[in-house]
């Protein structure tokens, strides 16, 4: 079988899965659903694994296979093929998302037993892991948008699973209409170049953009700019980034998967994707970089106070995305990419540590209420430590390497980007700070009550309420029904976590700066013809560098020490020394509130306004009630008239006959 | 004494040509005697079958004398029998017979006398007749004439009830004015051209002798056009038209609303179109204005009216209008829309007003809308024709008054009126208002229409009601009502017949482009 | 000359009329299978048409010579899917009513056979007063339809519809008839065969107000605004099958009667009032998408939408440019199909709420109507033009089509796609998801509505799957519709750009570009 062929199964599977589970809703047994589900996310697997060997096959400059199932939709100069692009990267893609999927998928078969919705989780699921594989392996930009699309509804579907929580409701549409934004970004995007290359094709367009646009053209920074909007709206980048924290109100499996994982980095995949295009508009290019440091800075400040412990991972995605958005802007794109794999590993694994934990808690998120389940959860408290190192970039973690490759390479570029690498730094501190307040807060300290039982060999056993709003939850659908018993008890959920332990560990070996460089020499066929393609800090200045990121991370976790484990109350006191600082960053820096007052507020004013002025007095007032007033008028005209008195004809006869006379002696003379 | 009656220069008279005319009198004569025969049998039966047998003997004598192209006048060009008089000729005979048939259970006949009644019927057609075919200014007037007095009469052939007798006199009065301001217009005419025959007007026109912008002539033009005006019920000389129609007994008023106007069209497209058809840049344009105002004036006065008969009224003053916009533009096509319309017009009025006939018959409500409510479910047959005269008469398509008025817009465009092709189409949107009200009324139950804020009166029914009767015991009415629902529909769908006829009408007056 | 059109016309009136004659259970069962049998001609048609063939299955007889109109019937790219979405429409609406409980069932089958009628006469008329003929027929039975069994202030709306549809229509006739008489040489016969009309030519100065008058019906049978006044009440009052038909089949007669008779007819009198046209599109959109995500009853929230999305359908139409056209004509089907179905659903839900719309009192009706959901969500999504339904691409082309030559009106349409979202979804928690409203007493969807409702999603999921069906078939009447005053454009834009080149103005720039590929 041909790579093209493997690609397509890749995203036959998970469809069939999607298919499989959503008609089956009402037969299928027990846990067959999940297991269904998994297989096919590790048959797609499978068959990634097929794609990479057929296309290592081909000579280097020959890795960019497209294949057509059918044409899309022709007109005029508007030509898409339902078609797939194999190439490295987007392999690269399916490789990681199948697989961290399939692990995820693993750990929800145990993790949702006991919802009710639970072949309904697992439809959504595969059929996010299609929309996301679509996605990645998409040829032109239409079936790119259609993924892009596809994710999203996959995501808010899953966002508002659970969905007779309010909360869950509000989430979802928010996410939703924050992803259309990017949509359509893309395609008034997507529109500015098919209008100037006269072409969808990624192939195509690549091939075009030195002839067609000079550097920095406006109508193509437009247009990276206009792709950016999508990038960030779905990377939950600023100023779009405000629908992922309350997207943790999907379960977590999910948020460990799309929110952490797989999908937010969509954004990451589409800037390394155009790079031919950002290259040719450097100023759209730094815009990316810059604002994917801002957001790694801002992101990272909020993380270190909010209490909910989803939330501050979820938080911590957005920063590492970050630096992803800053690394593949700056052209750095197999750095950036070798993050976005690592952070999968460490991040998904953070999640699910944190989903064993909540439902050890009963659902409860709070992480003032946790502490002391080390001894409770050994096994949660090792693997979520390793991704809690992993994430703080501790020397020879994952993490290390990766997170430091961006930087290097950033410093090495000098000039706008050695200052975006300085930051990146500061930021690294700060995680390194925010990742063990969370080991040191959940498993360190004096046990919650819930610890304590759990250690007696039974569960916590609440009622199941809203985490956010303390409703109660009604557990016809709603996690975690009537009655639960997860937390690290059930075999799946290790097997899930223990490979992802390991990889966040090894994940880095495969690029040690130096030793060897797996992930680059992969992906070289992709950006052969990057400007940038052999710019690399030497070997010495990159271990400078680990250096550097090492010690840094190390201070940064001495410091979550300090303030945790030594010196307990000093969090409080810092509270009490700066409220003013602590509200503003607790409150994330009041985007939702700017939000709120600048769009819907005025959205919701105007819709007012509409039905009652608009719509009553002019449409209706007016235009209908002014025509018929108009007649109504006349009829009363036309009865007073008509008294039935003969006097009364008599006279208007002689005035009509007057009148006739009149005319046509005035039209004679 | 034999060579002086042969030194006598008598006309040639064509009794062929006349013979139409000899039907309708001698029938005339005939019924008013066997309506003196004292049996009741004969006065309610042999007298209207009789009249039948006279218009049906016109109609077949008229069938005979067809002659489409233009005729020389007869008599001494006093009368122009030709395919615009007999095609006209041929609605009042129609009108006659559906009117006979709507008298047989009217109480207006036996209170006026059977005789009478029918006689005058027949004599007032003849009126209507000669009026048609008038080819000078004295049979014109004459037939003018013969049409109103008997009308007069008929309308207050309800001597029992107040309302028909007031509307009788209100007719007597106003209709004499308008004879008189006719008359007066017709010397006028005469004066400035000094032709009475037709033909002789239009030479005197065509030639320098006379100028067309002579004030003479113009006031002659305008009083004649306005006595015309008032038969045809064209504002603003149509105030009569809804108390006299409401007044008279129903079948009178489905006579006058037909035949009448069918009538007064006819002598207004003569007189108009083609003796006074060169000077149409001067008349033109006022009777534009006329048109359009008529159906503004009509459409609204309809609105508010809760009697179907009043609403109808109001409704023929609008139709007025819109086939005035016919005559307006004195083309060709214009004759054919106008005749084409009044065909057409005839259908539908007769449709509408049988089924009110057979209401007032059986309900205490009288024409009032009320007693139309829910008959959708309880006599379907009835709901049916009045449906489908709303519809026709509002301008549905799949009705021939569609067609008609898509003919009288094409004639007004072509005929650069297109201003007055826009003003039918208001009128047409205003006249939705009411029309189909009485459908819903009808289908759509009584409590959701909002009806004008006019109390109901309460009538006694007009003939000998009782709750049980219903439109069953009325066949030929129902007949009627559905013969000319049917005819409606078919001219909507198959209106060639009834087009070739109208070339012929049109025919008749070459002299127009 | 064939009579596979007559048939496929008037097969619905005489199964209406039999039904009628028919005892009163059995009525209803001939007309269902009158559309039903309709269905699978037109099914035969859309298999056997040959894209890019032109005017297909041509009939053509004098009707009234008199008054040179004439009995002429064809299929073309243009009107073949209007045809289609006709018989889909009015098979799923006969069903559903089929099976309920009316009062007077063989009158109401009857009207709704003729509408059936009525409706395929618009979309096959080649001739334009035929056009005319059934385009205000259809305002018979629906006024009857609306009248007699709808609810609440039912008389009101209905004689509110039919006043405001034919005060439109009426003038649209006498600007027809105006078109024709100007448009007749001289010693030439009036003709409104549309092909004739088409040779013949009209001054532009009475293009302008005709091509204006046919714009005023048509925008009020569409509907845009500020012409909408009707909508509110109408939608209150129509029973749910008539309504689907009314927003999903009737709306589109309108707009596709632009590109099959105005644009080709008269293409400079069309482009004189494209910025109008356009300004009017895209206000609507704007006004339809804040007023549905600002209404309660789920009626309302449709009726405002369908304003937007008839908005988009105008405004590719007057982008005057393949893509927009395209676009326009593809997505007059989708949303025609997804309307349908979304009443229905309305329908569903509302007889699971004690008959209440209003979204007050709904919610939470997911868990035990997941098959319900499921539909609900598919077609809610296709409704918001999601990327991946037949309703993306036809988006997609409107927009395209429209940035090509109004980059700004594009930009500003687009946010509409947003609003879209918001409210489509607004109304789909608003009924699902959420806690359980005071009103609901939910169970799954009926075995009934299922049957009738599962093809239409299959339908909207296959066009989302292979679009090119539809868009292959169509493109080249789309492109001729539009040519005329595509040209008459482009030199009007030359003009101005010389002007512009010579102020140094940057306005048409993209249409330097444009002309440049």
């Amino acid at each position: 079988m041909s790579a093209t062929t493997f690609g397509w199964l890749v995203l036959a599977f998970p469809l069939a899965g999607t298919v499989i589970n959503s008609l089956g809703w009402r037969v299928l047994p027990g846990r067959l659903p999940g297991w269904i589900a998994s297989s096919a996310i590790f048959l797609a697997f499978l068959s990634s694994i097929g794609a990479l060997i057929k296309l290592q096959d081909h000579p280097a400059e020959e890795r960019h296979l497209v294949d057509s199932l059918w044409t899309y939709a022709s007109t005029a100069d508007f030509h898409v093929d339902l078609a797939i692009l194999i190439d490295p990267l987007s392999v690269f893609m399916c490789l990681v998302v199948s697989g961290v999927s399939f692990l995820i998928h693993v750990y929800s078969v145990a993790y949702m037993t006991s919802d009710r919705g639970y072949s309904r989780y697992f439809a959504y699921l595969n059929y996010f892991v299609f929309s996301m594989l679509l996605l990645v392996l998409a040829a032109n930009f239409v079936i790119l948008i259609i993924g892009w699309a596809f994710v999203g509804a996959a995501s808010y579907l899953l966002i508002s699973f659970w969905y007779r929580r309010t909360t869950a409701v509000e989430a979802g549409i928010k996410a939703f209409v924050i992803n259309v934004i990017g949509d359509v970004g893309l395609v008034i995007g997507a529109f500015l170049i098919l209008d100037k290359t006269g072409s969808l094709d990624f192939l195509q367009v690549f091939s075009q953009v030195d002839q067609t646009f000079t550097r920095n053209d406006g109508t193509l920074v437009a247009a990276c700019l206009l792709l950016l909007v999508g990038a960030f709206a779905k990377s939950a980048q600023l100023p779009l980034h405000t629908w992922l924290p309350d997207a943790m109100e999907g379960p977590t499996p999910v948020s460990a998967l799309i929110h952490a994982a797989t999908m937010v980095t969509a954004g990451v995949y589409l800037i390394a994707r155009m790079f031919p295009l950002f290259e040719q508009a450097p100023a759209a290019a730094d815009v990316g970089a810059i604002i994917g440091c801002a957001t790694l800075l801002f992101a990272g400040t909020v993380a270190l106070v909010v209490t909910d412990l989803k939330r501050v991972i979820a938080y911590s995605t957005i920063s590492q995305i970050g630096y992803m958005v800053m690394g593949v802007s700056a052209a750095a794109y197999s750095a950036g990419l070798f993050h976005l794999m690592t952070h999968a590993f460490f991040k998904a694994l953070l999640f699910m540590g944190a989903g064993s934990v909540i439902g050890a808690m009963a659902g409860i998120q709070d992480m003032d209420r946790m502490g002391g389940f080390r001894r409770a959860m050994p096994f949660t408290f090792v693997t979520f430590t390793i991704g809690a190192l992993a994430l703080a970039g501790f020397p020879f973690t994952s993490g290390w390497f990766s997170k430091d490759e961006i930087i290097g390479s950033l410093l090495n570029r000098g000039g706008l980007y050695a200052v975006l690498g300085v930051l990146g730094y500061v930021g690294a501190f700060m995680t390194a700070v925010y990742a063990f307040r969370m080991v040191f807060r959940v498993f360190q300290g004096e046990q919650a009550p819930e610890a304590r039982e759990l250690e007696g060999g039974h569960m916590a056993h609440g009622d199941p309420v809203n985490p956010m709003t303390g409703e109660p939850e009604d557990t016809d659908v709603g996690f975690p029904g009537p009655e639960h018993h997860i937390a690290e008890r059930d075999w799946p959920m290790k097997a899930a976590m223990g490979p992802l332990a390991l990889l966040a560990i090894v994940g880095g070996y495969i690029a040690i700066p130096g030793v060897d460089n797996v992930l680059e020499k992969f992906l070289e066929p992709t950006f052969a013809d990057s400007r940038f393609a052999d710019t690399h800090p030497s070997t010495g200045a990159e271990w400078i560098g680990l250096v550097i990121g090492g010690v840094i991370s190390i201070t940064g976790i001495g410091l979550a020490w300090w303030v945790y484990i030594r010196e307990p109350g000093t969090a409080a006191r810092l509270r009490e020394r700066f409220p003013r600082a602590h509200n503003f960053l607790s409150h994330k820096w009041y985007f939702d509130e700017l939000y709120d007052a600048v769009f819907v507020r005025p959205a919701t004013t105007i819709g007012a306004f509409c039905r009652r002025v608009v719509e009553a007095d002019f449409v209706q007032g007016t235009i209908v009630g002014g025509a018929t007033g108009i007649v109504r008028v006349g009829t009363s005209f036309a009865r007073s008239i008509q008294t039935g008195y003969l006097r009364a004809y008599a006279l208007l006869l002689l005035l009509g006959v007057a009148g006739l006379t009149l005319y046509f002696l005035l039209n004679s003379s | 004494m034999i060579d002086l009656l042969a030194a006598v220069k008598a006309p040639v008279i064509d009794y062929k040509e006349l013979s139409p005319l000899f039907a309708l009198a001698g029938g005339s004569v005939i019924v008013l005697m066997v309506g003196l025969v004292r049996s009741f049998f004969v006065r309610s039966v042999v007298v209207p079958a009789l009249t039948a047998v006279a218009l049906l003997t016109a109609i077949g004598l008229t069938i005979w004398i067809w002659e489409p192209g233009n005729q020389p006048p007869i008599l001494e060009g006093a009368l122009g029998v030709d395919a615009l008089s007999l095609g006209i000729s041929m609605l009042f005979y129609v009108a006659g017979l559906v009117t006979i048939v709507l008298s047989l259970r009217s109480t207006a006949t036996g209170e006026a006398g059977h005789g009478e009644y029918y006689s005058m019927l027949l004599g007032s057609i003849a009126g209507m007749v000669v009026l048609a075919e008038a080819e000078s200014l004295m049979t014109l007037f004459i037939g003018f004439e013969l049409l109103s007095i008997p009308l007069y009469v008929l309308c207050a052939s309800n001597l029992h009830r107040r309302t028909s007798l007031e509307a009788g006199l209100k007719y007597l009065v106003v209709g004499s004015v308008g004879s008189a301001t006719l008359l007066y217009g017709l010397a006028l005419i005469y004066g400035a051209t000094g032709a009475l025959r037709l033909d002789g007007i239009a030479a005197a026109l065509a030639s320098d002798a006379v100028n067309t912008a002579d004030p003479l002539l113009l006031t002659g033009i305008a009083l004649a056009a306005t006595g015309l005006a008032f038969k045809a019920s064209v504002a603003p000389f149509h105030q009569w038209t809804p108390d006299v129609y409401q007044g008279a007994p129903t079948p009178i008023t489905t006579f006058m609303a037909v035949a009448t106007k069918a009538a007064a069209f006819a002598v207004l497209i003569r007189l108009f179109d083609f003796a006074l058809g060169l000077s149409q840049l001067d008349w033109g344009p006022a009777l534009a204005v006329l048109a359009a105002t008529t159906i503004v004036i009509g459409n609204v006065g309809a609105i508010a009216q809760r009697s179907l008969k009043r609403m109808l009224a109001w409704s023929s003053v609008a139709q007025a209008g819109y086939l005035l916009a016919g005559v307006v533009v004195g083309t060709q096509l214009g004759v054919k829309a106008t005749a084409f319309y009044l065909a057409v017009y005839l259908v539908m009025n007769v449709a509408a007003f049988a089924v009110v006939i057979a209401r007032e018959r059986v309900t205490e409500f009288g024409d009032d809308l009320r007693s139309f409510e829910n008959l959708g479910q309880a006599a379907p047959l009835l709901a049916w024709p009045m449906t489908i005269a709303m519809l026709s008469l509002a301008g549905f398509p799949a009705t021939g008054g569609f067609i008609g008025k898509f003919y009288l817009i094409d004639a007004s465009v072509a005929g650069d009126y297109t201003w007055l092709g826009i003003a039918i189409v208001i009128g047409s949107v205003l006249s939705l208002a009411y029309y189909l009200r009485v459908i819903a009324v009808m289908w759509m139950g009584r409590y959701e229409v909002e009806l004008p804020s006019v109390p109901p009166r309460r009538v006694r029914p007009v003939a000998g009601w009782s709750p049980e009767a219903d439109a069953r015991a009325q066949p030929e009415v129902l007949a009627v009502a559905l013969l000319a629902a049917a005819a409606t529909i078919f001219f909507g769908i198959w209106p060639d017949p009834l087009f070739d006829v109208a070339r012929d009408v049109a025919s008749s007056l070459p002299s127009l482009h | 000359m064939t009579i596979h059109l007559s048939i496929v016309l008037f097969l619905p009136l005489a199964t209406g009329f039999s039904g009628a004659l028919m005892p009163r259970g059995t009525g209803r069962w001939a007309v269902l299978a009158g559309t039903l049998a309709v269905l699978a001609y037109v099914v035969v048609i859309l298999v056997d048409f040959e894209p890019g063939g032109g005017l297909q299955y041509v009939t053509n007889d004098d009707w009234i010579p008199e008054l040179g109109i004439h009995y002429a019937l064809g299929v073309n790219g243009l009107s073949l899917f209007m045809i289609a979405l006709t018989a889909i429409g009015w098979v799923a609406c006969t069903f559903v009513a089929a099976f309920s409980e009316l009062e007077r069932p063989r009158l109401f089958f009857f009207h709704l056979a003729l509408a059936e009628t009525a409706v395929l006469g618009a979309f096959m008329a080649q001739d334009l007063a035929l056009f005319i003929v059934f385009f205000d027929l259809m305002l018979v039975p629906f006024y009857f339809l609306i009248g007699g069994w709808g609810s609440g202030d039912r008389v009101r709306a209905t004689t509110k519809f039919v006043i405001y549809t034919l005060s439109g229509s009426l003038l649209m006739m006498a600007a027809a008839i105006a078109l024709g008489v100007l448009a007749t040489p001289d010693g030439g016969n009036i003709s409104f065969l549309l092909s004739d009309l088409r040779e013949r030519s009209v001054p532009l100065g009475s293009q302008e107000w005709i091509v204006l008058l046919f714009a005023l019906a048509f925008f009020v049978k569409a509907p845009l605004f500020p012409l909408h006044g009707w909508v509110p009440d109408t939608y209150r009052a129509t029973s749910i099958p008539v309504l689907a038909l009314l927003s999903g089949v009737l709306s589109k007669v309108g707009v596709y009667a632009f590109l099959q008779i105005v644009l080709p007819i008269m293409p400079d009198g069309s482009q004189h009032w494209q910025e109008l046209f356009i300004v009017l599109a895209v206000f609507s959109i704007l006004y339809g998408s804040v007023l549905a995500f600002s209404q309660d009853n789920i009626r309302l929230v449709l009726a405002y939408s369908s304003i937007a999305q008839l908005g988009f359908i105008v405004l590719g139409i007057f982008a005057l440019e393949e893509k927009g056209a395209q676009g326009a004509l593809f997505q007059m089907l989708n949303h025609g199909l997804v309307t349908v179905a979304l009443f229905l659903i309305v329908g569903v839900i509302a007889a699971r709420a004690a008959g209440s719309e209003s979204l007050a009192e709904l919610g939470g009706m997911a868990f035990r109507a997941p098959v319900l959901a499921a539909l609900f969500l598919i077609t809610a999504l296709a409704t918001l033009a999601m990327p991946g339904s037949g309703n993306f691409i036809g988006e997609i082309l409107i927009l395209f089509g429209t940035f090509e030559n109004q980059l700004v009106y594009g930009l500003v349409a687009a946010v509409g796609v947003v609003l879209a979202a918001v409210y489509m979804i607004r109304v789909y928690q608003g009924t699902m998801h959420g806690p359980v409203g005071p009103a609901v007493e939910s169970r799954d969807i009926d075995r009934m509505h299922l049957s009738a409702l599962a093809p239409l999603v299959a339908l909207v999921i296959a066009l989302g799957l292979y679009p090119n069906f539809v868009v292959h078939r169509t493109e080249q009447a789309t492109t001729g519709a539009i040519a005329g005053a595509r040209v008459a454009g482009a030199a009007q834009k030359a003009g101005a750009q010389e002007t512009a080149a010579a102020t140094g103005a940057s306005a048409p720039r993209i249409v330097v570009a444009e002309e440049s590929r």
